[in-house]
């Protein structure tokens, strides 16, 4: 055995006035554990001998002891002086060997564990390779393992929580069901508006993937809420696309956007304009509340996603909330990735779209009497709205343009203050009305 | 002993020279069967809607029928078992229900945020009991006090026990005698042909302020993964086939919570001390997972639910050692079939809520109470956080384990007793680490445990040194 290792555990202790653990120099040298025990023992007496410069060492005694009558096995660095005194008192030695050297005479075993710890944060992924004991288990598993066992742990609390979204298999099942009814809304107003049920057919088709992250984790609730939604969703049908203000959906809807948000982007591209059509049907206050809750998770998910939402805007057919609920939506998780001028121009090409506009119609009933009734009443969006659209836009990409370098709590100050200053601008009407006619 | 173990090897010493090879020997760990039975502690869908009656209702329909044929077996065939509401004064007969034992000291919110009395709260005490406790059996509709022959400092809230007694004029239920529901039927153990241990330790208190115990944590992973003592020592610690670390991972100091007390400006940046002790807790079960299979249970100070039973740690936390398919984290109280042998067990919070509400001191005696009582956390839900189960009490015990332990204890104890039809079990109550610097082995072939006791030098054992430990 070449007597190099001498020489190296020469320059650390003296040069570097290092304390040389034996576990640091496994490590460093890269040799078995026993090997380096035995290299600082040989190091030490090689030493001794030529009486070179004062060298310490501590020792490791383990063995059993007999302490008030209960036998314990002890485990215990000592320093050299103390180490006879130790064996003594042990019934049984098991092992002795050295634990470190080091030029100067430690008080306080303290530093001890700061090299070792040192010695492993630079080695962590091999610390065992130098160690008496092999595992078999102890194999890191690869990435494909991993991933099911992240499923695996998924599986069963879903079934009982929605936390998570549960797997593909359930999803796509999910979604049939669910895409059928829609499909049928779509074949029974054909007659009605045939370009509008296009559009939402469209959206249908190329969304049940989409929609399958949603549903499925609704419809993993308590079973007692998905035969009341297929019911739903069937009732829906022969109703008229009148989206009636249905608690069951609103919750659910809620609850699947927060979910779906929650799951990885799987298809990110469709999260905006399936968001949109999921909030066609629920009230105006549901609306604002989840975009409100929504808001920061929707920032959060868009962040990751820089790049994707811009092939979004050309393709989807996306009707749009009315302008509250697209200032909330939209600008809030597109400001901080894009540009002001994307934003400008994504939220420009959402033009076409289908929107509950909250409407009082009066009427005659049986009696006679003249009855006025608040009710939803779908409405499509022209042209007119875009400007409308447009100058809602332009004073808030000014907003932008003006903190373009601020943090991102800023902006997402500034972007609530301005959702909020949209919102309370929707609630009047007529001072709307005063914009658009530019 | 494990130390023996060690020592039978005459090999060499490494008090010497390096051989000329260069590896040295490499021992293969010994593996085991090993099945984790923690379904019965996972709780999936929270709802915290319901009241507690329900989780008292179902652990008295679940201890009724054994409790019954215990009676008939300790005082005849032929006693009466009435129910509250068919007590004839004066008849001899027994009587099983849930013990309520009424403490004035008891922390009570209500009492608290009353106006009326303008307490300030209680501070937390040793103990809550008084000379002035009551002891009252409830069953399913009525309640009864009792006196006599049982021992109300003893006793706890929640214990399902049957009564033998007489009603006297006055309405109160004298008791002669009583029974538990005792230790249930337990599978056989299978004989095992070579020794092969399990390690237990406690209270890691990783994060706390004081580092002392670093090196005895240190210490120990060493032995544990092979890399300290000579050839007899690792091939021994080859033989430990396993490590439960039993809660309290993290200590207590990283729960304060700064963002509570100090102005949000000073706090802002700060990190919680949980963060960085679970950093220091991955890279240590890192070292460990590399080696050995370990159980990580969670305790009272880990980052997990509240309420028992505890839900394991995400393995989000541990982003190095999840990796290691021998990283199992599992929930409080925990149960598994390592090699034929039941262990179970929890991280302590019950044993240590009895030891406030009862007069027993030591951890090992709370233990077996327990244990008779049949029930691992009587005091759940009245003084002990729980959830509210609804058709199920998890915390009866259904088979009897071979080890049974508890975490976090001030001293290592260990006892095997018998149960009546034959069963064997060692009571083990696992130290706390960070004060004792001691974990303990449990021998599965021999069912015995044997503590191992780790320990470094510092100034304070020198004579002349003046130098102070900073604590």
């Amino acid at each position: 055995m070449d007597e190099l290792y001498l020489d190296n555990i020469d320059e650390y202790v003296n040069d570097h006035n290092k304390i040389v653990t034996y576990k640091w120099l496994s490590l460093t040298l890269g040799v078995h554990v026993n090997t380096a025990k035995q290299m600082l023992y040989h190091y030490l007496e090689h030493k001794r001998k030529e009486s070179s410069p004062q060298l310490h060492a501590t020792y490791l005694v383990s063995g059993k002891l007999e302490d008030k009558g209960q036998t314990c096995h002890k485990v215990s660095v000592v320093r050299e002086e103390q180490l006879e005194d130790f064996k003594s008192k042990m019934s049984l030695v098991v092992s002795v060997h050295v634990y470190s050297v080091q030029k100067a005479l430690l008080k306080d075993s303290g530093p001890l564990y700061s090299v070792d710890y040192d010695a492993i944060k630079d080695n962590l992924k091999n610390c065992s390779r130098h160690s008496a004991i092999r595992c078999a288990g102890a194999v890191p598993m690869s990435a494909m393992e991993l991933q099911q066992v992240q499923e695996i742990q998924r599986a069963p609390p879903s079934a009982p929580e929605n936390k998570k979204s549960a797997m593909n298999g359930d999803a796509n099942m999910a979604s049939k069901p669910s895409s059928k009814p829609q499909k049928g809304i779509m074949g029974l107003f054909a007659n009605k508006s045939a370009p509008k049920n296009q559009d939402n057919s469209k959206e249908v088709k190329p969304e049940p993937k989409e929609e399958s992250p949603v549903p499925e984790a609704p419809k993993s609730k308590p079973a007692a809420k998905s035969s009341p939604m297929a019911n739903f969703f069937v009732v829906q049908t022969k109703k008229s696309e009148k989206p009636a203000e249905k608690q069951q959906e609103a919750q659910l809807a809620i609850a699947s956007e927060q979910q779906h948000q929650r799951t990885m982007a799987e298809e990110p591209a469709a999260v905006e304009p399936h968001k949109e059509t999921k909030t066609d049907p629920r009230s105006k206050t549901k609306r604002m509340e989840e975009s409100d809750s929504e808001e920061e998770k929707m920032e959060k998910k868009k962040r990751r996603r820089i790049k994707k939402p811009q092939p979004d805007s050309s393709d989807e057919d996306v009707i749009p909330d009315s302008p509250p609920q697209m200032k909330t939506s939209e600008p809030s998780p597109k400001k901080e990735p894009e540009t002001v001028q994307h934003s400008h121009t994504s939220s420009g090409t959402k033009i076409r779209r289908r929107r509950k506009v909250l409407k009082s119609r009066t009427f005659k009933d049986e009696e006679g009497c003249i009855v006025t009734e608040k009710d939803y009443v779908s409405e499509s969006y022209s042209e007119s709205e875009d400007d409308f659209q447009r100058t809602k836009q332009a004073p808030r990409n000014n907003n932008k343009a003006k903190l373009p370098s601020s943090s991102k709590d800023n902006d997402k100050k500034t972007q609530k203050k301005s959702s909020a200053s949209s919102n309370k601008g929707s609630k009047q009407a007529s001072i709307m009305g005063f914009f658009q006619k530019k | 002993m494990f130390s023996d173990l060690s020592a039978q090897r005459e090999g060499s010493s490494l008090l010497c020279r390096p051989a000329s090879e260069d590896q040295g020997p490499v021992f293969e760990r010994t593996s085991l069967d090993y099945s984790p039975r923690t379904e019965r502690y996972r709780v999936g869908d929270r709802s915290f809607n319901r009241q507690y009656a329900h989780i008292y209702a179902a652990r008295l329909m679940e201890m009724r029928p054994l409790l019954s044929e215990r009676a008939k077996h300790k005082w005849g065939l032929d006693v009466h078992i009435r129910k509250l509401c068919d007590l004839e004064t004066g008849e001899q007969c027994c009587i099983v229900g849930t013990l309520f034992k009424r403490m004035d000291l008891q922390p009570s919110i209500l009492k608290e945020i009353s106006e009326e009395h303008n307490l300030l709260p209680q501070p937390a005490r040793n103990k809550y009991i008084t000379e002035a406790d009551e002891l009252i059996l409830e069953d399913e509709l009525q309640r009864i006090k009792l006196e006599g022959k049982i021992d109300r400092d003893k006793c706890v809230t929640g214990s399902v026990i049957a009564i033998f007694g007489a009603e006297k004029n006055d309405g109160k239920f004298t008791v002669e005698d009583f029974c538990m529901a005792d230790l249930p039927s337990q599978t056989p153990r299978p004989t095992l042909s070579c020794d092969k241990f399990v390690l237990l330790a406690s209270g890691l208190g990783l994060g706390s302020s004081r580092a002392d115990s670093m090196l005895g944590l240190q210490l120990l992973v060493d032995m544990v993964t092979g890399q300290l003592g000579d050839e007899g020592e690792q091939s021994g610690a080859a033989s430990i086939s396993r490590v439960l670390l039993a809660g309290n991972l993290l200590s207590q100091s990283t729960q304060d919570k700064d963002a509570s007390t100090k102005a949000k400006y000073l706090t802002k940046k700060t990190q919680a001390g949980s963060v960085e002790a679970i950093r220091l807790l991955d890279e240590l079960l890192l070292q460990l997972v590399a080696s050995v299979p370990v159980d990580v249970m969670p305790g009272q100070y880990d980052p997990t639910n509240y309420t028992l039973p505890q839900q394991p740690l995400h393995r989000c936390m541990f982003p190095l050692s999840s990796v290691y398919p021998t990283l199992q984290l599992v929930s409080n109280p925990y149960g598994a079939n390592i090699d034929g042998v039941r262990f179970l067990g929890t991280s302590g919070q019950n044993v240590c809520d009895i030891k406030k509400y009862s007069s027993m001191d030591s951890h090992l005696d709370i233990l077996e109470e327990t244990l008779r009582l049949r029930h691992l956390a009587p005091t759940a839900p009245d003084t002990l956080g729980c959830y509210p189960f609804y058709q199920r009490d998890p915390f009866i015990l259904e088979e009897c384990p071979h080890v049974y332990f508890s975490g976090n204890a001030p001293v290592f104890e260990s006892k095997l007793i018998q149960g009546s039809d034959g069963q064997e079990v060692l009571l083990v109550t696992v130290p706390n680490f960070s004060s004792t610097q001691t974990a303990c082995l449990v021998n599965l072939r021999t069912l015995r445990c044997e503590p191992v006791f780790f320990s470094a030098f510092s100034a304070d054992e020198d004579e002349e040194s003046e130098m102070n430990i900073s604590h």
